[in-house]
C-alpha cells in the first residue's frame, strides 16, 4: 500500500490525545456495568412476562402493575402485590413471587444493583470529568507556552505568567508531584515525558508560542529543546528558553536551537555582585529589575528596532512627538554598532539600525509599537 | 476456533431484530415485552466494546431503544396503537442496520488478520 499523505519533516508521529484517554476511562466504567445491568433487565423482563402468563392478562394497566410488582420485589422494597388479583390466580401468583424472590434477590439485588452502585462509587467519575474538561479546554489553547518540570524556577515563572494572563501548559514527568501541582493552581497540566514528540504535539506545540524547559539535568533539557525544534524549526515564531547548569551546556543548547539559556548559578552570582557594587536604596531597590522581571503589571519595558526604511531616521527625538502621541518614553538608544546611549535628550538624532528602549504602561507600549510600524509602512509605499 | 463471547453478543443482536419483527407481525403484548427486554440487553451488551464500529453499533442500539420505549408506552395505553407499530418498525430498521455493521466489522477484522 502506498501512503499518499506526505510524511512530516519530524516523522510520522501522532499527537497524544489526552481528552480521549479520559473519554475511554469513562467508557470503561460503562463496560463494568454491562453484566450487572443485563441481569437487572433480564429478570425484570422475565418477571413481567411470567406474571402476564400466569394471570393471563395483557392489558396496559396489568402490565404496569406487573412491572411495578417485579421492581418492588427484586429491590427488596416489597409491599404485597398492590393491585387486585383474580382470586383464582392468587395462589399461583404468590408461589411465583416466592420463587422469584429467592432467585432474583441474589442475582438482581446483590449482584446487579449493588455492583452498579459500587462501580459508580469506586470509579471517580467526577475526577474523570475534571480531567476531561481540562483537556478539552487545553485543545483550544493558542499562543500559549509549554513549561517543562514543576520546580522552584517554573513555580515563580507560572506565578508571573498567571498575573499577566498568559496561558501555559505544564508537563511534569513525575506523577508524585500531581497533588502539589493541583494545589498550586496550575490550570492545564499533563503528567508525561516532555521529550516525546507525541506529548509535545498533544499539548498543542503547533499553536504554541514557546517552550520553557527548566530541568535539573542538562540532558533532559537538551532532549526537550531538540524535540521542540524538530517540530517548530523557526526561531522567530517559536521561542525556546532553557536553564543549564554550566556555561558549556548553555552554549550547546543555544547551538541546538534554544533562543535564550540561563545558568541559574551565574545569574544569581551576578545579582549578588550588583548588590555589592550598588548598595540597595530603600526606594529604588529592585525597581528596574521588577520591571525587567515583569513583576509590575502597570509598567513595562520593550526594545523596538527602528529599521532601515523608516521616515523617522534622521529626525531628532523631540521632532517625532512619540511621547505626546503614545505616552511611552524613550529611555535609551542602542546604536547599530552596539553602543548604548542612556537617557537621550530631545536633540538626539535617530540613525539607521537604531534600537530604542521604551518604558511605559503596557497600553502605551502597544501604541508605541503601532507608531513605529506606521512610520515603516509609509516609507515602503513611498518608494 | 469459535469465539463464544461473539456468539453471546451476536445472539442478542439477532434476537433483538427477530423479536421485534415478531411483534410487528403479531401485535402481541407478550412479544412486545420480550422485544423491549432483548433490545435493552443488546444495548447494554455493547457498552465498553472496543471495536472499529463500536460507537455506531451503540448508537443504532440506542435508536432502537428510543423507538421501542415510546412504542411500549403507547401500546399499553391503547391510544395510538398504529403509531406504536410504526415505531417498532423503525426500531427494526435500526436493528437491521446494526446487523449490517456487524457484518462490515467482521470483514474489517478478517482483513486485519491478513495484514498481520
Amino acid at each position: 500500500m502506498t501512503r499518499k499523505k506526505k510524511q512530516k519533516h519530524y516523522g510520522n508521529v501522532r499527537p497524544k490525545n489526552y481528552r480521549a484517554i479520559y473519554e475511554e476511562k469513562f467508557y470503561n466504567i460503562l463496560f463494568q456495568l454491562r453484566y450487572p445491568l443485563m441481569t437487572v433487565i433480564f429478570f425484570t423482563t422475565l418477571g413481567v412476562l411470567i406474571l402476564m402468563i400466569i394471570n393471563n392478562k395483557s392489558d396496559g394497566e396489568s402490565v404496569l402493575n406487573y412491572f411495578f410488582h417485579t421492581v418492588i420485589t427484586f429491590s427488596t422494597v416489597g409491599y404485597t402485590e398492590g393491585y387486585q388479583t383474580d382470586p383464582s390466580h392468587l395462589m399461583v401468583n404468590r408461589f411465583f413471587a416466592t420463587v422469584f424472590i429467592i432467585v432474583a434477590i441474589p442475582f438482581v439485588y446483590m449482584y446487579g444493583l449493588v455492583t452498579t452502585v459500587n462501580v459508580f462509587m469506586n470509579s471517580n467519575i467526577d475526577e474523570i470529568y475534571r480531567y476531561w474538561r481540562m483537556y478539552k479546554a487545553m485543545e483550544k489553547l493558542k499562543g500559549h507556552y509549554i513549561i517543562c518540570r514543576f520546580n522552584g524556577i517554573t513555580k515563580e515563572l507560572m506565578k508571573n505568567l498567571k498575573r499577566r494572563g498568559i496561558k501555559f501548559v505544564l508537563i511534569e514527568p513525575d506523577a508524585s508531584l500531581e497533588k502539589e501541582i493541583r494545589e498550586f493552581g496550575v490550570e492545564y497540566y499533563v503528567i508525561d515525558e516532555p521529550h516525546k514528540r507525541s506529548v509535545l504535539l498533544g499539548v498543542g506545540i503547533e499553536q504554541a508560542k514557546g517552550v520553557i524547559t527548566a530541568f535539573e539535568e542538562n540532558t533532559q533539557d537538551l532532549s526537550v529543546i531538540v524535540t521542540a525544534r524538530l517540530i517548530r524549526p523557526d526561531k522567530d515564531s517559536f521561542m525556546v528558553f532553557a536553564t543549564a547548569t554550566t556555561e558549556g551546556a548553555a552554549e550547546k543548547m543555544k547551538l541546538l536551537g534554544a533562543n535564550e539559556v540561563i545558568v541559574p548559578d551565574i545569574s544569581v552570582g551576578r545579582r549578588m555582585t550588583s548588590f555589592v557594587l550598588h548598595p540597595p536604596s530603600p526606594v529604588l531597590s529592585g525597581f528596574l529589575e521588577k520591571i525587567a522581571y515583569g513583576e509590575r503589571t502597570d509598567i513595562d519595558i520593550i526594545e523596538i528596532n527602528v529599521g532601515e526604511n523608516s521616515d523617522l531616521v534622521g529626525k531628532k527625538l523631540k521632532e517625532i512627538n512619540m511621547r505626546q502621541e503614545t505616552g511611552a518614553t524613550v529611555v535609551a538608544i542602542i546604536r547599530a554598532d552596539g553602543k548604548m546611549k542612556i537617557a537621550p535628550s530631545g536633540e538626539t538624532e535617530i540613525k539607521k539600525g537604531d534600537s530604542l528602549i521604551i518604558l511605559g504602561h503596557p497600553k502605551a507600549l502597544r501604541r508605541a509599537e503601532e507608531f513605529f510600524e506606521h512610520h515603516k509602512i509609509e516609507e515602503v509605499e513611498a518608494t | 476456533m469459535i469465539n463464544w463471547g461473539k456468539v453471546w453478543s451476536d445472539f442478542f443482536i439477532f434476537l433483538a431484530l427477530t423479536s421485534n419483527v415478531g411483534f410487528i407481525f403479531s401485535h402481541d403484548p407478550y412479544q412486545l415485552v420480550i422485544a423491549i427486554g432483548v433490545n435493552l440487553l443488546a444495548t447494554v451488551l455493547k457498552f465498553g466494546a472496543k471495536k472499529i464500529l463500536a460507537a455506531e453499533l451503540l448508537a443504532t442500539a440506542l435508536v432502537a431503544d428510543l423507538h421501542l420505549i415510546p412504542a411500549t408506552i403507547l401500546y399499553f395505553m391503547e391510544t395510538h396503537v398504529p403509531l406504536a407499530i410504526g415505531l417498532a418498525i423503525g426500531a427494526a430498521v435500526a436493528n437491521v442496520i446494526s446487523i449490517i455493521m456487524l457484518i462490515i466489522e467482521v470483514i474489517f477484522e478478517y482483513h486485519k488478520e491478513e495484514e498481520i
